[in-house]
């Protein structure tokens, strides 16, 4: 009997992950696309900070920031009660700060390619900020915004060296499935091993294939 | 409802510093491209915000620099068209025209919307997405969905410029039509001349940022204020000369390469003393061939001139004709109608007399004409 619980632990994460990454990100999209404020430029390039560093050095950044020996870590645990660091709610910080970027990015670039001159007339017909956003920026952004989701979907079900920084390696636990890849190459179970593998790249494969039939040619 | 206001904004190698006050009705502001009148726009609807100045309509102020007030563009009721249109391609005609009045109960926003298409004459066409109109209709389109959020005041931003020319003419006089149902303060930014004496009842030339005149239609047409006004309007014939004699309301001016030339003129409007420097023009139609066969009708009796035609050009509905003023240099641009330019058998080299009448001679005093630059 092969233990699906890594399959089921990277879904679940990286849901989740994806969920932070579509809602923080698409404020931070609009941010960027749309405001200027000072310390722009440095919000920018700390979001893409994932893209270029080492994931080894992104999760110790965060095993630093968030552990127990760190002001922020001490507050969380001592009151709030949530322990992070070795738990699967630590995999889904550092998967969402890792696939961040790679949604931000399509989406701001997205959010940008709307006719400002649509939300203009948006707001001329009396319409407030918020239902500019709702009815003509998210919904003129859309393939953006989808094709954003997906890749940092498609991120964080392979995250690996930030994940393993934070939360470790606990079979049972914290074991994803890129992880329990890599577990049974160590090991010697080469069996093991194809299976994940093979169940990734399905995945990974019908996402992508799914998504592009979603996402094509409208308006 | 009435408009006024004066607003001034800065960039680094332009600069906007334009007021005036309009009533109910349609003021086309007409000027070369890159004047600003796009701008104004924008200024005045809270797009882009001014340095400086006031917005006030009817007795509300929606925009002053001093008080600090500042409406948010959704608060204004300011009807804008957009040159592109900005229809939003997701939604469809329908959707786009009820999308300022989506807060009112869903029958209301049917009849209304029903009764847009009908006047806009996009009966059939409601469930059609934007990408699927013509450009006429796009147009149509994005008029119903502004005037179906009940504007207080309606700016349209050259509005029929990406459409050809049988389009165009049969949209001008729907927005004739429409504006005389709907009597909203409009202000329609055009540079086309012909658009601008249709459409205008006033008229704002604008120039460099600035405002050069403003008044009815026929004043600016007829009295350009500046050298540039006139210019910018098509009055081609413009010299300068010296007032040579002032009796009642008519002043001779002297000018070498016309001649001696008399003008009406309104004491209270141009400020003229003897001697003094001015510029004068007449506009190309306004200019009389005589027709040999009868007498000189009275009217026309002044600034007699004869001359020959130096070339003729066709165009349309009228002709122009190049004339020389016989011993002089001063050539005049003359516009004739094509019944009247064959009537008379003009052609290249004949010689013929014509009339300046000396009411549609119009004055610049030199002070004024200085003052545009």
């Amino acid at each position: 009997m092969i233990d699906l619980f890594p399959l089921y632990l990277t879904l679940k994460v990286s849901i989740v992950a994806t969920f932070f990454s579509v809602f923080i990100g698409l404020g931070l999209a609009w941010l960027m696309a749309r405001k200027e404020f000072v310390g722009k430029g440095f919000l920018d390039a700390l979001v893409m900070q994932p893209l270029v560093i080492p994931p080894t050095v992104l999760g110790y950044y965060l095993l630093v920031l968030l552990g127990r020996s760190s002001p922020l870590g001490r507050f969380l645990e001592e009151t709030l009660g949530i322990t992070l660091v070795f738990t699967w709610k630590g995999a889904v910080i550092a998967t969402f700060v890792a696939s961040l970027p790679l949604f931000v990015r399509p989406a701001r670039a997205a959010i940008e390619g709307v006719d400002k001159n649509l939300e203009n007339a948006a707001r001329l017909l009396g319409k407030n900020e918020w239902d500019v956003l709702k009815t003509i920026t998210i919904p003129l952004a859309w393939r953006g915004i989808v094709a954003g989701s997906i890749m940092a979907f498609a991120r964080a079900t392979g995250e690996f060296g930030a994940t393993l920084m934070v939360a470790g390696n606990i079979p049972g636990m914290t074991q994803t499935l890129s992880i329990a890849i890599y577990d049974a190459v160590q090991m010697g179970n080469t069996n093991l091993a194809n299976l994940l593998v093979g169940i990734i790249t399905l995945f990974s494969f019908s996402v992508i294939y799914f998504v592009n039939r979603f996402t094509k040619g409208r308006y | 409802m009435s408009l006024s206001f004066h607003l001034k904004k800065h960039f680094h190698s332009f600069s906007i510093d334009i007021g005036f006050s309009t009533e109910e009705n349609m003021s086309v502001l007409f000027g070369p491209s890159g004047a600003g009148k796009s701008l104004l726009l924008n200024l005045l609807s809270g797009i882009v915000k001014p340095d400086q100045g006031f917005v006030r309509i009817e007795e509300r102020e929606v925009f002053n620099s001093e008080t600090g007030i500042n409406v948010p563009i959704r608060d204004r009721h300011i009807g804008y068209l957009f040159q592109d249109y900005a229809l939003f391609p997701h939604m469809t005609v329908f959707e786009n025209i009820a999308y300022g009045i989506n807060h009112l109960p869903k029958n209301k926003i049917k009849t209304k919307v029903e009764e847009l298409l009908d006047l806009m004459r996009l009966g059939g066409l409601e469930h059609r997405f934007p990408k699927e109109l013509s450009g006429g209709q796009k147009q149509r389109a994005a008029l119903a969905r502004t005037l179906a959020a009940e504007p207080r005041i309606l700016l349209l931003d050259e509005p029929f410029s990406a459409l050809d020319y049988q389009v165009r003419e049969k949209l001008r006089a729907d927005l004739l039509m429409i504006h005389q149902r709907y009597p909203i303060t409009t202000l329609f930014v055009t540079h086309d001349l012909e658009e601008t004496f249709v459409m205008g009842e006033n008229i704002a030339i604008i120039n460099n940022g600035r405002l050069e005149q403003f008044g009815a239609r026929e004043e600016v047409f007829y009295k350009p204020k500046t050298k540039n006004v006139a210019k910018f309007l098509g009055a081609r014939n413009i010299f300068t000369g010296r007032v040579v004699s002032l009796v009642g309301t008519t002043a001779v001016i002297e000018n070498p390469e016309i001649g001696e030339v008399k003008a009406l003129i309104h004491p209270e409007e141009v400020e003229l003393s003897l001697g003094q420097k001015i510029t004068f023009g007449i506009r190309p139609e306004e200019i009389m061939v005589i027709r040999p066969d009868k007498p000189i009708d009275k009217k026309v009796q002044d600034n007699i001139l004869d001359g020959e035609i130096l070339t003729t050009l066709g165009k349309g509905a009228s002709h122009t004709v190049y004339f020389k003023v016989k011993d002089r240099d001063a050539t005049l641009k003359i516009e004739i109608p094509n019944f009247a330019y064959r009537k008379l058998k003009l052609h290249k080299g004949k010689i013929i007399t014509i009339s300046l009448k000396k009411e549609s001679v119009w004055i610049i005093s030199e002070r004024q004409a200085m003052g545009e630059r």
